[in-house]
């Protein structure tokens, strides 16, 4: 583009050439102002203060292992808690409507009671973090998530039935 | 039409390269080899069953996302330095910025099915969940202050600026899972371990999902960053359009 060289042309030609302003369409006045652009905005700085108070009201220390429970602070036994934990073996029962189970971790054991089935991949000697409140020892449990680790070994239809070679067993053995 | 298009010849105005369609022609190819690997070939885990297929969309997109926030980030710093100074610097940030937004929320998408199946819920607020989402919105902002108009220096200032400061949320989001207690596993492969604790197979097929998405990710942001320009090229010749029209109507008035 050459900027002098339209300045000229537009000057040979003032005369006769009508430069004043004509009405702009619509289409023109809604460039002008970027309504999409700040509605977009305006959504993203309200969720990004919801996800910065998530941030720092839940996931700050998402959970409290077994043995914290008491022991550091924000794992006080009165207050609704999420404890992580490894489900101990062979103590997985369920009557059709609470599911029973004991988790421990750093050698400190914890008695577990959901109502319902837990979701995911949960069976025994897998880590968990139990949603609930803390009651006479029990406790009572009304989410339960599964915390699996970031190993990835192949299933060995070999061994499926051999309960102690899988990471699972292992995982209880340690 | 007018002077400042004439010169551009109608191939300037398609976003495809000989390089881009070859380049097209291997995604396709890998595509392929990448479903047949992570469906068919690729085991299942020992924990997690046929679940861990969504790894290979899932982890790739996430890596994506981070590196293609990082070359916004770059082009950025290219833009704003004076001696490389370029609106081209700008649109590949802006580009790079928009296929970043599209991997991550396939990251997203993908996590939240495979966190159903595996701990049992969709979401949760945890470390690593909390600020992928606060990077994900962060660039929807960003892509947002892109669109809110003035010259096209104003607009590749204002979201350099913006793209330097979002670029440092990239740690925060990987380290989030040794920085705090997370739901979400650390990290297999760059993680802190000098282990993979990954068998070779599946992590054969995951090497080539980041490599196919890699490839998908320069393919997109090529494409982009020269539809981007064609936009630029439109927008600046809006008033070349007017002084012409008007220059046609003085003539005719003349005559």
């Amino acid at each position: 583009m050459n900027q002098t060289g339209n300045d000229d042309e537009i000057g040979t030609s003032a005369d006769s050439l009508d430069l004043s302003p004509r009405p702009v369409s619509a289409r023109q006045r809604r460039k002008r102002r970027p309504w999409p652009a700040i509605i977009v905005l305006l959504l993203v700085v309200v969720s990004g203060g919801v996800v910065l108070t998530k941030f720092l009201t839940s996931a700050i220390d998402y959970y409290c292992n077994v043995d914290e429970i008491g022991a550091k602070s924000g794992c006080e036994p009165g207050r609704r808690l999420r404890i992580q934990g490894v489900v101990d073996e062979g103590t997985v029962k369920n009557d059709g409507v609470t599911t029973k189970f004991n988790m421990s971790f750093g050698g400190e054991s914890l008695p577990v009671t959901y109502d319902g089935e837990p979701g995911g991949i949960f069976k025994e000697c897998i880590p968990v973090v139990v949603h609930g409140i803390l009651n006479d020892g029990v406790f009572l449990g009304d989410r339960v998530e599964v915390k699996h680790s970031n190993e990835y070994e192949a299933e060995n239809p070999d061994r499926v039935d051999d309960e102690v070679a899988t990471a699972e067993g292992t995982a209880c053995l340690q | 039409m007018n002077t400042s298009m004439s010169k551009h010849s109608p191939r300037d105005r398609v976003t495809g390269t000989p390089f881009t369609r070859g380049l097209g022609v291997v995604i396709l190819a890998g595509i392929t080899l990448l479903i047949i690997l992570a469906i068919f070939v690729s085991p299942a885990d020992v924990n997690q069953g046929e679940s861990v297929r969504i790894m290979y969309a899932h982890v790739p997109g996430a890596w994506l996302a981070y590196l293609a926030f990082v070359v916004t980030g770059i082009s950025s710093v290219a833009y704003l330095w004076k001696r490389t100074r370029s609106l081209t610097w700008d649109r590949i940030a802006g580009a790079s910025a928009e296929v970043g937004v599209l991997f991550m929320g396939i990251s997203l998408v993908t996590g939240s099915l495979w966190g159903r199946i595996t701990w049992g819920t969709y979401w949760t607020w945890d470390a690593r969940l909390t600020t992928t989402a606060f990077l994900f919105v962060t660039y929807i902002g960003y892509l947002a202050v892109r669109g809110l108009g003035g010259t096209h220096q104003q607009r590749a200032r204002r979201s350099a600026v913006l793209a330097l400061l979002a670029v440092l949320e990239i740690p925060l989001v990987h380290f989030s899972v040794q920085l705090w207690n997370t739901l979400h596993q650390e990290a297999s492969v760059a993680g802190r371990g000098t282990d993979v604790e990954m068998d070779g197979l599946m992590l054969f097929t995951l090497f080539l999902g980041v490599v196919v998405f890699t490839l998908m990710y320069v393919w997109l942001v090529l494409h982009r960053q020269r539809s981007l320009a064609l936009d630029d090229m439109l927008d600046d010749s809006g008033l070349d359009n007017a002084l012409t029209a008007r220059r046609a109507e003085a003539q005719g008035v003349a005559r």
